[in-house]
């Protein structure tokens, strides 16, 4: 049980707040952390503490889009889709994340390794295509360093399980050609150098089958 | 026109900014001290009025004024920094944070006590993890130098400052929404009124800014209103950091003046960089997905709030997007409204259905290439439905995404539907099949 073994933890949590009630969110970031992703008995007993209707709180759940309501893989690889990093590669990264792993959006592969998302902007349009896993920025993921980020995080699965999906130990990385560079906290700021690259050749159409909203659109009204 | 000091990005070139020795050794608190122990809390208000200092979010209304709407007497009193920053193309809060999160945390203290407020929310979108494992170490530092807390520098004055992290919900960005979603409910919008300044959070009268609005106030209360005016236009003072993404050789955050062209900003060598490849500009979207878009024609369009107005756009949150002539306007409106289908949050019809036709609509037309007879006038009719229809500004904004491309390049559209690969498949003729 949480209160078991994260009593202070949650105490202080509520304390922040004049209401109880302005504790579920990062007490549902605790608890998807600690049972891998929020099932019923998780919300519920999240909702015990705080003295709320377990709908109330179901429907939290629901709502926002960082809590996980199945089990998802060790990595929760989400791609950001959106414009600008639509124009900058995201759709080939994904299609080469896609190939690679063997799974479309919103599956996860069948050693648990990693879950794929589509996700709209996470602000960082500047370093397109963004990437995040777990909640640690990767920046500048072309599509041609996907494998390389795959390896990296498939050498840090263990550090992933204990850090847990809800970024509560989150940290930010580059990805460059030949590795990951780690972007940390404490080091100087560093002015960003640019490398003008030329223009990237024209992309082929993009193909039918992106699996995105498409099935949902073929169910379309007859008319 | 490079600054030789600027405001937000504040010792933008020294190396450990960052780190909290070296921004109370490079002056950082000193505004806040000195605030403190010789001014009253309404001179603070005051001088922040006079400033000119407007919110960056996205509305540019004055912060002074905004502080004057609270009722008198009325405690306590919370104040709420809004860096639930999601939407396409703005990403300067992340990076103020990244660089230098005293300064913020300073400003945030500043402007609570201008406010006579002891609490104070930093309310961070959900990814932004690290960013807020960032501030709360800096808060802690803040704490430990006894700059928050009871009894601050044996002035009387009290001050937490908590950070709060959402969870994925780019409507929480919405003053009303966020406030909800701190309650620990969904993020949906409230009526308005009452508005914050009256009733906010737990009901109770509430403040609440932009990262970047913010993280102006420590400078102008350090050096006068005088020295502040003298950067940007009569109307629009100080600097903005422009986020400048999309098919520029040189994307990322560049502190300018208000004021500057449109053109300095993505063709010289210091910002920009000019368009990849030498291409020509097509689109610009000078203010967050919500702005109408303006093309190569406004290049010399002056970015600050009058002269983007002028122009038939806003400045909104300062985040331009430039994309060239590879591509295609019915695309870029797709993508546009798609994101804010999948942000609407559901409370009100219009935006909840209509971003969903626009979305179903041009996805059939942008994305498989099919257009058919009566698009145009089903894209004009959605939008028309929805605007000023909806319950927040979030319905409003997918409008002009759709309103933009239909008016700028109508033939982009037409060509869709002439060239469509399904011209005979589909359509009124055809006897549905149940």
């Amino acid at each position: 049980m949480l209160l078991d073994t994260h009593q202070s933890e949650i105490e202080a949590i509520i304390a922040r707040y004049a209401q109880k009630r302005s504790a579920v969110l990062p007490l549902l970031y605790l608890a998807q952390d600690t049972y891998g992703y929020l099932n019923p008995a998780a919300v519920r007993e999240v909702a015990a503490i705080l003295d709320l209707p377990a709908t109330d709180v179901f429907e939290v759940v629901g709502f926002y889009t960082l809590f996980y309501d199945k089990p998802v893989g060790t990595w929760m690889l989400q791609v950001c889709d959106d414009l600008p990093c639509c124009y900058l590669g995201a759709e080939e990264l994904l299609t080469a994340l896609k190939r690679t792993l063997g799974i479309r959006e919103d599956q996860t592969t069948a050693d648990g390794m990693f879950t794929l998302q589509r996700v709209k902007c996470l602000a960082a349009c500047d370093r397109a295509p963004v990437v995040q896993a777990n909640l640690d920025y990767l920046y500048d993921v072309t599509a041609e360093r996907a494998d390389l980020l795959l390896a990296n995080l498939r050498a840090r699965a263990a550090e992933a399980k204990q850090r847990g999906l809800s970024g509560r130990s989150a940290e930010d990385f580059v990805v460059e050609t030949d590795r990951l560079s780690h972007m940390s906290r404490d080091a100087a700021y560093q002015e960003r150098s640019f490398t003008i690259e030329p223009p990237p050749p024209p992309t082929p159409p993009a193909e039918l089958d992106s699996g995105y909203d498409l099935p949902q659109f073929r169910r379309a009204s007859p008319l | 026109m490079a600054l030789s000091e600027y405001i937000v990005m504040r010792e933008l070139n020294h190396p450990d900014i960052n780190q909290f020795a070296v921004y109370r050794r490079l002056g950082g608190w000193d505004a806040y001290a000195t605030a403190l122990r010789e001014r009253t809390p309404a001179a603070v208000v005051q001088l922040v009025r006079e400033a000119g200092l407007r919110g960056r979010g996205g509305a540019g209304f004055p912060t002074g004024v905004k502080w004057g709407f609270l009722p008198k007497g009325v405690f306590p009193r919370y104040l709420l920094c809004n860096c639930d920053e999601s939407e396409p193309g703005t990403f300067n809060n992340h990076q103020i944070i990244d660089r230098n999160p005293h300064q913020l945390i300073e400003g945030v203290a500043l402007s609570a006590y201008a406010i006579e407020s002891n609490t104070a929310y930093i309310y961070m979108r959900g990814e932004f993890a690290a960013a807020a494992l960032t501030l709360e170490r800096a808060i802690a530092e803040a704490y430990q130098a006894g700059f928050l807390g009871r009894n601050i520098l044996g002035t009387g004055y009290d001050l937490d400052i908590y950070v709060h992290r959402g969870a994925g919900a780019y409507i929480c960005g919405e003053e009303t929404a966020l406030m909800e979603s701190l309650e620990g409910k969904i993020g949906q919008p409230r009526l308005k009124p009452p508005f914050p300044a009256v009733a906010g959070l737990y009901g109770k009268p509430t403040i609440i800014n932009n990262v970047e609005t913010l993280a102006n106030v420590p400078r102008i209360v350090e050096r006068g209103v005088a020295w502040y005016r003298s950067y940007g236009t009569e109307k629009s003072p100080g600097t903005k950091c422009f986020s400048l993404s999309g098919h520029v050789n040189r994307p990322g955050n560049y502190e300018l003046p208000f004021g500057v062209p449109l053109r300095e900003l993505i063709e010289s060598p210091e910002y920009g960089g000019g368009m990849r490849g030498g291409r020509k500009v097509k689109i610009i979207i000078p203010g967050g997905a919500s702005a109408p878009w303006l093309t190569a024609k406004h290049l010399d369009v002056p970015l600050d709030y009058e002269g983007v107005a002028a122009a038939g756009s806003m400045l909104g949150s300062g985040a331009v997007i430039v994309l060239d002539e590879t591509v295609k306007a019915p695309h870029v409106a797709y993508k546009m409204d798609e994101f804010f289908k999948h942000e609407s949050c559901g409370k009100c019809t219009p935006c909840r259905e209509g971003t969903h036709w626009l979305v179903k609509v041009l996805h059939r037309m942008a994305d498989e290439g099919h257009g058919e007879a009566g698009d145009i006038e089903t894209l004009h009719g959605i939008y028309r439905q929805m605007a000023g229809n909806c319950f927040c500004l979030l319905g409003e904004s997918a409008v002009m995404p759709i309103k933009s491309a239909l008016q700028l390049f109508p033939e982009e559209f037409e060509t869709i539907i002439e060239t469509s690969s399904r011209q005979h498949g589909r359509g009124k003729h055809v006897i549905p099949l149940l």
